[in-house]
C-alpha cells in the first residue's frame, strides 16, 4: 500500500528523520509510538508528502510520489560518472555502488556532472511511476490532531467538498452534489451527528469534530487513512468515541497508520507497533513483543515513563 | 462659520468633496486589485518575484507620502525628455491619482498578505491531504477565512486614504484640502474654514466606518 524508502528529512540544520524504511501493507493497522519531539508526526508527513522528505522515496500502490532518489537505484548510479570512474581506477561493481552510497559521493546538486546518461535515467524512472500527489492524496485520508475541520463551512459541505471538486461522482453538477451528499448523510447517520449536518464546526465538541474529520476522510472512499494523534487535543471523556470509531474502522478492514500516545489502544488494535527514536525506527514488531518485551534501552525507558 | 458653509458650499461640497471622493475611490478600487497582486507576488514561491515585490512594498511603506507626490508630480515628468513625454505625466492630478495608488497598495498588499496568514495552516493541510489543488484550497478554503481578517483593516486602509487625499492640495488638484485654500483666499478668515473642511472630513469617515462596522457585523453571522 505504502512503501518509504530510507527517508530523511532535515529542518534546516535539525535532523528529524535519518534513514526509516517500511512497508504499509493493505488491511494493516500500524502504530506508531516514540517520544514527543521524536519526529513521529513528521514520518507520517512524509507518508502523503505535508513534508517534502530531504533524501528518499515514497511509494503508494507501485507509484512514485517523491522525487527519484538516486542512491535507491543501482542502475542509475552504475550510469554516473563517479561509478565509471571508480571502476576505472580498478573497483568492482559492487564495491563501487557501495562506497557511492556511503559516501554520499553522487553529485546531486549539478546532476549534469554526473552525465547524460544519468539525467536519462532519472527522468525514465520518474516519468513511468510517478503520480501526481492530488491524485494519490485522493485515496490516502488524514487525520490531524487538531481536526482541521473547514471553519467557513458547514459539517455537511465539509465532508462533501473534496468529493465534489474532485469529481469523485460522475454526472452533472447537481447528480454529483446529490450523490456526495447522499454519501454524508449516510456517514453522518453512521456516527449519529445526522442532525449536525447544517451545523458551522464552531458549534461541535471536540469528539464530535474529531468524528467528523474521519468521516469527512472517509468520504473520500480512501485505501489508507493517516492518523496524527487523533485523540491527544480531546478532553478525557470524549477519547472514548473516537477510538471506538476507529476500532470499527480496524474492524471493517481498513489500512490505518496511526501515530499515538494510547498504548492501550495501540495494543489492542494495531498489527505492528513502530518505536521512533532519535529519526530512526528503532523497535518494531507485533504489540505483544514490543510492549511486552521491548528490547532496545530507550523503548524500556519510554514504556516505562508512558504505562 | 455657518456663513462660511452657505456662502461656499457649492465649491466644498460638488468639487472638494467630489474630487477627495474620486481620488479615494481611484486610489482604493485599483490599490485594491494591485494590492491583492503584490500580495500573491510576495507569498511566491519563487524567490525573486518574492524579494522584488517586498521591496517596492517596503519602500513604498517606508517613505513618506508627501515625498511620494513630489516625485511623481514633479520628479518623474523632469526625468522625462520632453519630446517623449506623454500627456498625463504632465497632468497633476493624474499622477497625483498614480501615486495614491501606488501607495495604498502596499499597504493593502500587506494586509492582504497578513490576512491570508492568519487563516490556520491546518485549514490547508485538511484541504489538500484531500487531494484538493492549491487553488481550490485557496479560493474555498483560505481566502472566504481571510476576508474576515481582511475586511477591517481594508476599512481602516479606506479611512487613512480619504485623509491622505489632503496631502494632494499641495499640488492644487481641486480637492477639498484645495478648497479650503480657495476660500481662505477670498474670504482671509481661516479659522471657521478649517473647522468645515474638518467637519467634512470627519463625516465621511465616520460614515465610513460605521458602514464598515455593519458589514463585519453581518459577516459573522455566516
Ligand atoms: N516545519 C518544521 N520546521 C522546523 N522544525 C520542525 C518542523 N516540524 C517539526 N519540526 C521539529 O522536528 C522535530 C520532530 O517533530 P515532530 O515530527 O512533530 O515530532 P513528534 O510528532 O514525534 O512529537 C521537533 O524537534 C520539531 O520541533
Ligand atoms: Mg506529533
Amino acid at each position: 500500500m505504502i512503501e518509504i524508502k530510507n527517508i530523511f528529512k532535515n529542518f534546516g540544520k535539525l535532523k528529524v528523520l535519518s534513514g526509516v524504511s517500511t512497508e504499509i501493507k493493505k488491511g494493516e493497522v500500524v502504530a506508531i509510538i516514540g517520544a514527543s519531539g521524536s519526529g513521529k508526526s513528521t514520518l507520517l508527513r512524509c507518508m502523503n508528502l505535508l513534508e517534502a522528505p530531504t533524501f528518499g522515496e515514497v511509494w503508494m500502490e507501485g507509484r512514485l510520489l517523491t522525487p527519484v532518489d538516486p542512491y535507491l537505484h543501482e542502475e542509475v548510479i552504475e550510469a554516473s560518472n563517479t561509478y565509471k570512474k571508480l571502476i576505472g581506477e580498478g573497483l568492482e561493481r559492487d564495491a563501487a555502488i557501495a562506497k557511492i552510497r556511503e559516501e554520499d559521493l553522487l553529485n546531486e546538486k549539478f546532476s549534469i556532472a554526473e552525465g547524460k546518461e544519468y539525467k536519462g535515467k532519472i527522468k525514465k524512472i520518474y516519468k513511468e511511476n510517478s503520480i501526481d500527489i492530488n491524485l494519490a492524496r485522493r485515496k490516502m485520508g488524514m487525520v490531524f490532531q487538531q481536526f482541521n475541520l473547514f471553519n467557513n463551512m458547514t459539517v455537511k459541505d465539509n465532508i462533501t467538498l473534496a468529493p465534489i471538486k474532485t469529481g469523485m461522482y460522475k454526472g452533472m453538477g447537481k447528480e454529483a452534489r446529490a450523490a456526495a451528499e447522499a454519501k454524508a448523510m449516510e456517514l453522518l447517520e453512521r456516527i449519529g451527528l445526522a442532525d449536525k449536518a447544517d451545523v458551522y464546526p464552531s458549534t461541535l465538541s471536540g469528539g464530535q469534530k474529531q468524528r467528523i474529520a474521519i468521516v469527512r476522510a472517509l468520504a473520500m472512499n480512501p485505501d489508507v487513512i493517516l492518523f496524527d494523534e487523533p485523540t491527544s487535543a480531546l478532553d478525557p471523556e470524549m477519547i472514548g468515541e473516537v477510538l471506538d470509531l476507529m476500532k470499527q474502522l480496524a474492524g471493517e478492514g481498513m489500512t490505518m497508520v496511526i501515530v499515538t500516545h494510547e498504548m492501550g489502544f495501540a495494543r489492542e488494535v494495531a498489527d505492528r507497533v513502530l518505536f521512533v527514536d532519535e529519526g530512526i525506527i528503532a523497535e518494531e514488531g507485533a504489540p505483544a513483543e514490543v510492549f511486552g518485551n521491548p528490547k532496545h534501552p530507550r523503548l524500556k525507558e519510554f514504556l516505562s515513563k508512558v504505562l | 462659520m455657518w456663513k462660511i458653509f452657505s456662502q461656499y458650499w457649492k465649491i466644498l461640497i460638488f468639487e472638494g468633496v467630489k474630487n477627495t471622493i474620486y481620488l479615494s475611490l481611484i486610489a482604493l478600487f485599483f490599490g485594491t486589485i494591485i494590492g491583492a497582486f503584490l500580495a500573491f507576488g510576495r507569498m511566491s514561491k519563487f524567490k525573486p518575484l518574492s524579494w522584488a515585490v517586498g521591496a517596492v512594498v517596503e519602500v513604498v511603506r517606508g517613505t513618506p507620502m508627501l515625498l511620494q507626490l513630489y516625485i511623481g508630480v514633479f520628479g518623474i515628468p523632469m526625468v522625462v525628455p520632453k519630446e517623449v513625454r506623454p500627456d498625463f505625466l504632465n497632468d497633476y492630478f493624474v499622477m497625483v491619482a498614480i501615486v495614491l495608488v501606488i501607495n495604498s497598495a502596499a499597504y493593502v498588499s500587506e494586509i492582504i498578505r497578513s490576512g491570508i496568514q492568519a487563516v490556520d495552516k491546518g485549514q490547508t493541510e485538511a484541504a489538500r491531504s484531500l487531494g484538493l489543488s492549491g487553488f481550490t484550497t485557496m479560493t474555498q478554503i483560505v481566502l472566504p477565512q481571510a476576508v474576515k481578517n481582511i475586511l477591517p483593516a481594508l476599512g481602516n486602509e479606506f479611512i487613512t486614504v480619504i485623509k491622505e487625499t489632503s496631502l494632494a492640495s499641495t499640488f492644487a488638484v481641486g480637492e477639498l484640502m484645495t478648497k479650503y485654500d480657495e476660500i481662505k483666499s477670498v474670504n482671509y478668515n481661516a479659522f471657521p474654514a478649517y473647522i468645515v473642511i474638518g467637519i467634512i472630513y470627519f463625516v465621511l469617515t465616520y460614515s465610513l466606518s460605521k458602514i464598515m462596522a455593519f458589514v463585519e457585523r453581518k459577516m459573522k453571522h455566516d
